[in-house]
């Protein structure tokens, strides 16, 4: 962390903006450099970029007619073949074309609820490390309630408190998982407003939201964005529990929706095992991935924590 | 794998936040570690209250209103409906309820399921049991499992052994634990090609056993579940007692130790281990509290008749006793190991001079 | 670990070796499964008694017949406590059961049953009417014993037992179902201890005292229910020696434990897949009974929620209330099309309300009136009645906004969700928005009126009474603050003339004309719009059971049945194979393996830390 921080050397000229462009652009190339060497890291990278891709160009390979039932070109539950390669699922949908159009919903409800997340444990962690006293006290009481709660219990309950929507699930995967971020958050927050530069910038007449917006959230950034890379992956498990359960909503092609229609259909027992093996095993590949560059962003941050290099 | 189980490296790196180590102060003497103590189990109760008064509004928030679904589908009138509101406490103004509903669970009194009519204490008395011989068991297993290859993990840092490890867990961590289930459903009580069905394939008990047969039997349908669970959740032990260790493995005392002329092993075995072990204690409590609840899928899946099927059905009516009930005991229980891991935590930290 | 490793830790503490010698032997014998293992298992105690063991999904909501209102308790009661009258497993017309004979009197008011004296309690005791008349007389008076089955003496005046053998049900108007009171008639002696019905389970104390084909001995809730057979019980003893219902919550692990032989019997909640029927097809020592179902599975819409006083409540659509409206949208079911994908021809497709299962009763409409599949007549009824499409292709309300229907569906039913998804693509064709509302429990909206249209289902009974009743305006509760009886605030002048008139009628014929002309005005009404009528699928080991009772006995069902005619009918298959106990032995072995290894491994760990402990300096 201290290296992003450090005042950079004064080099050429340069206005106060270009200068803080230019440390940041240094301290990112100093960043990837460091991800580079860690080939776990690479390896999720790259599985993301090709999740990303199947994600992105769904609408073209596969398009959304793949989710129509009354369109279904299959019988039901038929086993892979040259027309289906995964087979088909209850309604004679190509089971390929669905795992494919899944991945737009999990990768977008993994995204939003990290994003939610983190946005909620940031913003707890950096008032609360900034103004102190009560106000930090109170927050930190609320965070650690939080963080006793049984969280699937709690994400269980607010999904079925609210209607079935992608909206609710990533409401309660959101609002569960912040607290351990917002500890993180406000431990650097304090770290770093113990330096002169932040008792500068005060004296200088820079108020709290200045201070915190200027010079506390973007050495925090690093940390968030760790955090946020770990919350997706357990964010994208969320979602397929939950809609196993039977909280999602049953008109949306999700993986774990998938899981949980495979389940009511009785493909366990019929051992119809291309309707059940691969939303799981891509449900898995996605949370691995996104666990493998977290945990490479996080020793890149913070070497000592050793993870396999 | 459930919302709950924070990824691996977030407890590493949090896990410290879960139970931060007490200030050096306490350690020093037992009056400070009295004060230390009374201050943990004060926010302990504190806590507990705040589950209590939680679990009472948050379940208020479904809609519905239990007395008609309760009688679902029958002609009652608006009298006899009065009636049941009254004989559930339902009519009075919530505050009152509130107090009553207090008053009542600090004489362990949980109130009457609607569902069941029968005392919400006996309903969970009747399944915790069971969650807790499949909670325990696993628990028990995944530990040991978590923090034997995590050490070995670490003694071979980077070698090969050490990928292989680390791989596999990150790899099992992140399966989703209902999904492993059905799988090993699928493999070892269907059975697939030569693999023969060698597990039941649910429940807790075939029925009508005694004895030591009935041991035998519940041992037989515990297998599967607790495989799924160790399977599952073994990695973050793994990973936290493996950077713990190389954390201490660079500490100078090491090098010390081994410029004494103490055998690597042993160096190992007496000096990082212990000091390695105290994040993993922490870890290991907190995990204790949460599997309770985490063990819901896995119930749900082998149809174990414990308190997450309870759960379940408790939610869907809903049965507001029964399910504040158990939200109480889901969180007491990581509350209970959140704070006896922070009671402890000085006693076993080895630094401490004994 | 390395040679030098295991060398320093065996010379220092010997015991750790030994104790991995033993988790290797352990490892060894656990990976290696008995051959024995691999034999199916048989479900049957170790003393050779013939078990016949059923997988259910449904927990027991209460053993005490005054409470139970769920399948799976009512069957159990079915079994426990003998009724006054049975049906016959062939066509299901009322036979005598602890009533031998039942004779209403020439005003129609008063029924006189004999009850038979040859049925024994389960402690010995004879069952005599007074049982019956104090069952009937405590529903009438306590409020806690009329929870469950308290809508059967509604409309009784008085119920005395002038005799031993004589029940007399004196009623205030006249009924015609009294041959069909499917309420369990209790040992006085043992209730009249009760204290407070509407918390008493009658699961306490066992065995519980009955006189029914079986006697309950044993219950965990969410386990099992174990009965032992009634070796006493008039009708002749069951040919099993004891019933068990297992549990399994989810429906593939009892599929797979009838594949290994575990459970016997396996009905599915409420019926097994498409998938796992054809999975099991073929299966040695499997049987797939495949039966016409008594439910049947309806799209319900709201017309207008209300009271019985007129005051209106809820919000179902204002454009739902044109009779058109509703045609057009049922017109653009292709219920064809349901059979063939969801149902996968396990289903026939719904045409009158009662199932053809019910012969006597079973209504299909004329050519000219039926609802047939046609979306383009469907567009066309939407348009006269003035709901056009709008420049973006969607139908708008009068209030001028898209129209957009909130359908109710169940969340735990997989075909709700299937066939709502095909609703909701063929009335998007038609312009028309569906929203798919999912809950676990349905009845809030439902009795709040809280919806535009629901999936909806009733199991039908022998007598169709009840199902007929749920649509009259009598049903309707008294004021919005009340629940009543009704299924979905139907309430409609002719239909509720024609209730009346068959309620009254003892000449069978006439009545089931009376009940068709009921269904006929039902079907015109558009506002119960059946689409299926699916299938029983069952399965059970013919291994385990001979020959089973199905209800009706050609091509019918065999869990869920109006009577005890499977559980009690069942004949055992050969005897050795009921007493074949070491499947499962071997297989125990193998587990007591296992958790030895991994114990084992937790000692071995533990042994090392602590010889780690006692050298440290």
């Amino acid at each position: 962390m201290t290296a992003e921080t450090t005042p950079p050397a004064a080099r050429a000229p340069a206005g106060p903006r270009q200068l803080a462009r230019q440390r940041r652009r240094a301290s990112l190339v100093r960043f990837w450099n460091r991800y580079r060497s860690h080939r776990a890291g690479l390896l999720g990278l790259a599985l993301l970029a090709l999740f990303a891709l199947a994600a992105l160009t769904a609408p073209l390979t596969v398009g959304p007619d793949v989710a129509s039932v009354t369109e279904a070109p299959g019988r039901p539950m038929e086993s892979p073949s040259g027309d289906f390669p995964l087979g088909t699922d209850r309604f004679g949908r190509d089971l390929l074309g669905l795992l494919i159009w899944g991945t737009r919903v999990s990768l977008l409800i993994g995204l939003l609820a990290a994003l939610l997340s983190v946005v909620i444990g940031a913003l707890v962690g950096i008032t609360a490390g900034h103004f102190r006293g009560v106000y930090d006290t109170v927050m930190m009481r609320v965070t650690d309630w939080f963080l006793v709660m049984p969280t699937l219990v709690l994400a269980i309950a607010l999904a079925t408190v609210m209607s079935r929507s992608l909206g609710t699930i990533v409401l309660a995967i959101g609002v569960t998982s912040w607290p351990t971020t917002a500890r993180l958050v406000r431990a650097q927050t304090l770290a770093v407003e113990s330096r002169p530069y932040i008792e500068r910038a005060k004296a200088l007449g820079g108020g709290h939201r200045h201070v915190m917006s200027r010079h506390v959230l973007p050495n925090v950034m690093p940390l968030v964005l760790a955090q946020a890379t770990l919350i997706i992956s357990s964010s994208i498990l969320a979602e397929a529990t939950l809609a196993f359960l039977g909280l999602g909503d049953p008109t949306v092609v999700s993986w774990g929706g998938l899981l949980q229609e495979a389940r009511e259909a009785g493909a366990v027992s019929s051992g119809d095992w291309w309707y059940l093996v691969p939303p799981g095993i891509a449900i898995a590949v996605v949370a691995l991935a996104f666990t493998l560059c977290g945990r490479a962003v996080e020793s890149v941050l913070n070497p000592r924590l050793g993870v396999a290099r | 794998m459930t919302a709950d189980a924070v990824s691996a490296s977030v407890v590493e790196s949090g896990g410290a936040a879960l139970a931060a180590p007490p200030d050096r102060g306490p350690r020093r003497n037992r009056a400070a570690y009295l004060r230390y103590g009374a201050g943990k189990l004060g926010g302990a109760v504190v806590s507990l209250l705040a589950v209590l008064v939680t679990s009472f509004f948050l379940f208020r928030l479904i809609p519905g209103d239990p007395v008609k679904t309760m009688t679902g589908g029958r002609q009652v009138s608006a009298a006899q409906l009065a009636s049941y509101r009254r004989e559930f406490g339902l009519d009075l103004p919530l505050w009152q309820q509130f107090t009553d509903y207090c008053g009542k669970a600090l004489t362990g009194d949980l109130g009457t399921s609607y569902q069941f009519r029968a005392p919400v204490i006996d309903k969970i008395t009747e399944a915790l049991p069971n969650t807790l011989l499949l909670t325990v068991t696993s628990f028990v297993l995944y530990t040991a499992l978590g923090i034997f290859l995590g050490t070995r993990a670490a003694w071979r840092n980077g070698g090969p052994g050490d990928r292989l490890n680390t791989g596999l867990a990150l790899a099992l961590y992140s399966i989703p634990s209902f999904w492993l289930g059905l799988l090993l459903i699928i493999v070892f009580s269907v059975g697939v090609g030569p693999v023969p069905g060698l597990f039941p394939t649910g429940g807790m008990e075939s029925g009508g056993e005694t004895g030591f047969a009935y041991v035998l039997d519940v041992a037989h349908h515990l297998v599967l579940p607790v495989v799924t669970l160790v399977a599952v959740e073994y990695g973050q032990t793994l990973l936290v007692t493996r950077s713990a260790l190389l954390d201490e493995m660079g500490g100078d005392y090491l090098t010390t130790a081994r410029a004494k002329g103490l055998r690597d092993d042993l160096v190992r075995r007496r000096h990082a281990v212990p000091n390695a072990m105290l994040p993993t204690m922490t870890l290991i409590f907190v995990n204790l509290g949460r599997t309770v609840a985490g063990v819901i899928l896995v119930e749900t899946v082998f149809s174990w008749p414990g308190l997450g099927g309870l759960f379940y059905q408790a939610l869907s009516v809903p049965d507001l006793p029964l399910v504040q009930g158990l939200f109480f005991v889901f969180a007491a229980a990581v509350i209970v190991m959140n704070t006896l891991a922070d009671l402890l935590y000085p006693l076993l930290d080895p630094r401490v001079g004994r | 670990m390395n040679a030098h490793d295991r060398r320093s830790r065996e010379n220092r503490s010997p015991r750790s070796g030994t104790v991995r010698l033993l988790a290797t032997v352990l490892t060894l014998a656990a990976v290696v499964p008995a051959p024995s293992a691999l034999a199916p298992q048989r479900a049957s105690a170790a003393d050779g008694d013939k078990v016949l063991t059923v997988a259910v999904a449904q927990s027991v909501d209460s053993l005490s017949p005054f409470l139970a209102s769920r399948l799976v308790s009512t069957s159990i009661h079915r079994l426990m406590y003998e009724y006054l009258t049975n049906y016959d497993p062939k066509d299901a017309h009322p036979v005598p059961a602890l009533a031998t004979k039942w004779t209403p009197s020439a005003d129609k008011l008063t029924w006189t049953y004999t009850i038979r004296s040859d049925s024994t309690w389960s402690d010995g005791r004879r069952t005599t009417a007074e049982d019956a008349a104090w069952t009937f007389n405590k529903m009438m008076t306590d409020e806690g014993a009329a929870t469950a089955n308290g809508s059967y003496v509604g409309n009784f005046e008085k119920v005395t037992a002038p005799s031993p053998t004589r029940l007399v049900i004196e009623l205030k108007k006249p009924q015609a179902t009294m041959a069909a009171l499917d309420v369990p008639i209790v040992p006085k002696h043992i209730w009249e201890k009760v204290g407070d019905f509407s918390d008493f389970n009658n699961d306490k104390s066992f065995p519980v005292v009955g006189n029914g084909p079986f006697v309950l001995t044993d219950y965990k809730a969410d386990s099992y229910v174990r009965l032992k057979a009634n070796k006493n019980f008039w009708r002749g003893a069951p040919k099993f020696d004891e019933l068990v219902f297992r549990y399994y919550k989810d429906q593939d692990a009892a599929v797979a434990a009838l594949r290994k032989g575990e459970v016997s019997f396996v009905a599915g909640a409420p019926a097994l897949t498409p998938a796992q029927a054809q999975s099991l097809k073929g299966v040695k020592n499997i049987r797939v009974n495949e039966a016409p179902g008594r439910r049947f599975y309806a799209l319900a819409v709201n017309p207008g929620a209300k009271a019985a006083n007129g005051e209106k409540f809820g919000d179902g659509h204002p454009s739902l209330l044109d009779e058109r409206v509703r045609h057009a949208l049922f017109t653009a079911v292709d219920r064809t099309t349901l059979i063939d994908r969801v149902f996968q021809g396990h289903a026939v497709e719904g045409e009158g309300y009662i199932p053809p299962r019910f012969s006597t009763y079973f209504w299909k409409p004329s050519a000219s009136q039926k609802l047939a599949y046609d979306p383009a007549k469907a567009a066309q009824l939407l348009d006269q009645a003035g709901y056009r499409k709008n420049g973006d292709g969607k139908r708008v309300g009068k209030d001028g906004k898209p129209i957009t229907y909130r359908i109710l569906c169940h969340a735990t039913d997989p075909n709700d969700k299937a066939v709502g998804q095909y609703l909701q693509e063929w009335w998007s064709d038609l312009g028309i928005g569906v929203q798919l509302d999912c809950l676990d429990n349905v009845s809030d909206p439902w009795l709040a009126g809280t919806y535009d249209l629901a999936f909806d289902g009733w199991s039908v009974n022998p007598d169709p009474d009840f199902v007929l009743s749920i649509h009259t305006c009598g049903a309707l509760p008294a004021t919005p603050k009340d629940v009543g009886a009704t299924d979905n605030f139907i309430c409609d002048k002719k239909y509720d003339d024609l209730y009346a008139r068959q309620l009254a009628e003892y000449d069978p014929a006439e009545r089931a004309n009376i009940v068709k002309q009921m269904e006929s005005r039902l079907y015109d009404l558009g506002y119960m719009n059946v689409m299926a009528y699916p299938n029983a699928v069952e399965a059970y080991r013919t291994d385990q059971i001979k020959s089973i009772t199905t209800m009706p006995e050609k091509a019918g069902n065999i869990y869920g049945q109006d009577g005890y005619w499977s559980w009690w009918s069942a004949v055992p298959a050969s005897a050795d194979s009921s007493s074949d106990d070491s499947g499962s032995t071997g297989v125990i072995a193998g587990t007591v393996g296992g958790l030895a290894v991994v114990l084992g491994a937790v000692v071995f760990f533990v042994m090392r830390r602590r010889a780690g402990a006692e050298d440290r300096e």
